[in-house]
């Protein structure tokens, strides 16, 4: 136990002197926390459902699940280590992925444009939401829960409007179906390895780049962030941009996978990349938590939600297990957190 | 004097929601052609009302005391499926249903809160983690005990009288429930000590048991309170309709989040009073029911919530900000 708490202050104390490289902060606590919960669910499933989860069938099963959901939880997260929420990604999925099949299906404009436009539809709605939260400093979770219903609003109006029903159909061209909506060998999502994308360019972004201490920072104090003179304004804005740009890249691929875009749909998404983000380590008072630590969470929260599937065990009852999981998740982080304080505190007397 | 009067009036909490209602009347009498009467006869937005806020009154006194409880929207078919599956599936009495459902709720807050009180996890979070495992728990259990994921309930006429019974044939009664409810609460809140203690855990956790407040029982007593409501609205919906309703709890969540917020109450605590919480569940069950009643399409419903929410907090924040300003230029 001692030698853990004196790795633990070990790594703290060589991050805190900026020495710290991308591997050092591989090994730090959160991402060690959510290994093992993952390693734990992968040997359960590995186990309980036998071979069937050990084939290409069982890995595509929960990889499509997580690549569509990780897509969100990446920016979902970086918002989350800003100390910020976004409710509005569950109604920028289906209003983008409306925007394409109305654009492109419905009136039959080139694809390009309406792609270009569904994506368009969440760097806005992700701009209004930035600056909402900067101008009025009402908390974020209120402000895009407003969003959410205003968005949501509008997507519902404006398709019975122009369409006058609910769902739109789209046949895409073959090009956009092999950049955004194949399935590769049958059954792996191209969307994975657009997941893998997202993951190396947001991975650059928070741990390579300078903008991702300036992310730590703003979570971690944002006032002295400000004097510190980092633009925390501009810098909260282009992230809920970059949230709304991947909801908006989800629902776009989702519409060219399905070939239709229905106006429900997408709330699901809202607790569960926040389940993700959580279950990955990242603090939701901000400040704390890693890339790789939310792909260890949606991974973990993506093979718990379709595992259950290839096990004689009510499906149901991976509800459970997320919740369960969720709970020791933030709970041990907490607790080694606690250690770790009052170890360094009694370190400085 | 006349001045300190106003300013009093607009810095309390329930002024932006009392506008919020006028606001949202007028919007619907001028452009939704709406006939008052017919609205204010319908029962349709005051069963919706009644529902939202028995459950927003503990849920926005949660938030007034700085937390949140997210849980709710899986107390509401954990309390409609308990009494079922016990009263209805293995037919024992109806009070026995009725204990247990409340005791489901009971036992959720005391876990949401003991974990909150114990941990430095944001309450968010704690509820989210419990909203998913009771929303397992309740539909895994009801098919596994009963093979289905409805279940029907025969209750006796006096529980119908009490819980589910329609008065004039389409007002539920669990209006009056919200009707006594909110009174008692106003009484807790605003005559009794227990009242600012909470305004005094929501405004500064740390300084408020300093001075002497429990300010662990008091958060622990409102989580149970928040997730007994819930399962309590559960109950009755299956009393009244014969039946448990396995869906339909999530819309709950951000319906009383955006109720209580309309009604004046600050997120991040210290600020609400429980007659801006009523009024809000009243304006937001017009805006979502009160839409049939127009002209206009009801697909626009939620653009309707979202705009509302937006300026009610707009609002709210610049009459607390005119309202203080007004205060310290005085005190010069």
């Amino acid at each position: 136990m001692d030698t853990k708490n004196i790795t633990h202050t070990s790594a703290v104390s060589s991050d805190t002197q900026n020495t710290s490289t991308a591997l050092g902060k591989l090994i730090r606590r959160p991402e060690a926390g959510s290994l093992l919960g993952l390693l734990a669910v992968f040997v359960f499933f590995a186990l309980a459902a036998g071979e069937i989860f050990l084939m290409p069938a069982g890995y595509s099963s929960w990889l499509n699940i997580a690549a569509e959901i990780g897509i969100i939880a990446l920016p979902v997260g970086l918002l989350m280590i800003a100390g910020e929420l976004d409710i509005s990604v569950g109604a920028i999925i289906p209003a983008s992925s409306l925007t394409v099949a109305i654009i492109s299906g419905h009136y039959g404009a080139p694809e390009y444009i309406g792609i270009a436009a569904g994506l368009g539809v969440g760097l806005l709605i992700g701009f209004i939401n930035g600056v909402l939260v900067n101008r009025t400093g009402v908390p974020s979770l209120i402000i895009t829960i407003a969003t959410m219903f205003g968005v949501m609003g509008l997507t519902l109006g404006i398709t019975v409007w122009l369409v006058g029903s609910t769902g739109v159909a789209i046949v895409p061209s073959e090009t956009t179906t092999y950049l955004l909506g194949q399935f590769i060998g049958g059954m792996f999502q191209i969307t994975i390895f657009w997941w893998i994308a997202f993951v190396v360019a947001i991975f650059y972004l928070l741990h390579i780049s300078p903008y991702g201490n300036w992310i730590y920072a703003l979570g971690g104090d944002r006032i002295s962030a400000r004097n510190a003179g980092i633009p925390t304004a501009g810098l909260t804005t282009s992230l809920f941009m970059l949230s709304g740009f991947c909801s908006a890249f989800v629902g776009v691929s989702q519409v060219l996978v399905y070939q239709s875009a229905q106006v429900l749909g997408g709330q699901a998404f809202i607790f569960n990349s926040i389940m993700c983000v959580v279950i990955g380590g990242v603090l939701l008072t901000g400040g704390a938590g890693s890339v790789i630590g939310i792909v260890l969470g949606t991974i973990t929260f993506a093979m718990v939600n379709q595992g259950i599937y290839f096990t004689d065990i009510d499906p149901n009852m991976g509800s459970i297990i997320i919740g369960a999981l969720l709970l020791i998740a933030v709970m041990a982080n907490d607790k080694f957190r606690q250690l770790a304080l009052s170890y360094s505190n009694k370190k400085k007397k | 004097m006349n001045m300190f009067s106003i300013g009093s009036f607009v810095r309390r909490p329930e002024f932006g929601a009392i506008l919020s209602l006028i606001a949202v009347i007028a919007f619907y009498v001028i452009f939704g052609g709406v006939n008052l009467t017919t609205m204010f006869g319908a029962a349709s937005w005051v069963n919706f009302a009644a529902n939202l806020g028995i459950v927003a009154l503990p849920v926005g006194l949660l938030m007034i005391a700085g937390e949140l409880d997210i849980s709710i929207g899986a107390m509401i078919p954990a309390g409609s499926m308990t009494i079922a599956i016990i009263s209805g599936y293995y037919e024992l009495p109806i009070i026995v249903g009725i204990v247990a459902s409340l005791s489901i709720g009971v036992l959720v807050g005391l876990i949401n809160g003991i974990i909150s009180v114990k941990t430095t996890v944001p309450s968010l979070i704690i509820t989210l983690g419990t909203l998913v495992a009771v929303q397992g728990f309740v539909l895994g259990a009801s098919v596994l005990i009963t093979g289905n994921a409805s279940v029907a309930l025969d209750s006796p006429q006096w529980a119908k009288t009490i819980f589910g019974q329609l008065i004039g044939g389409n007002y539920q009664v669990i209006i009056i429930w919200w009707f006594a409810l909110t009174i008692i609460f106003a009484f807790v809140v605003h005559k009794m000590k227990y009242g600012n203690w909470i305004y005094a855990i929501g405004g500064d956790k740390i300084s408020a048991r300093n001075a002497g407040i429990p300010t662990n029982k008091m958060i622990i007593t409102l989580f149970v309170l928040s997730s007994t409501s819930a399962s309590f609205v559960g109950m009755c919906g299956a009393i009244l309709f014969n039946s448990a309703q396995v869906s339909g709890g999530m819309n709950y969540i951000f319906n009383t989040i955006v109720a209580i917020v309309v009604g004046g109450v600050l997120l991040t605590g210290g600020f609400g009073s429980i007659i801006g919480i009523f009024i809000g569940a009243l304006t937001f069950a017009i805006v979502n029911q009160g839409i049939y009643f127009t002209d206009i399409d009801r697909n626009w419903s939620s653009l309707i919530i979202g705009v509302m929410l937006l300026a009610a907090v707009l609002m709210n924040n610049s009459f607390r900000h005119m309202a203080l300003t007004m205060m310290t230029k005085k005190k010069k």
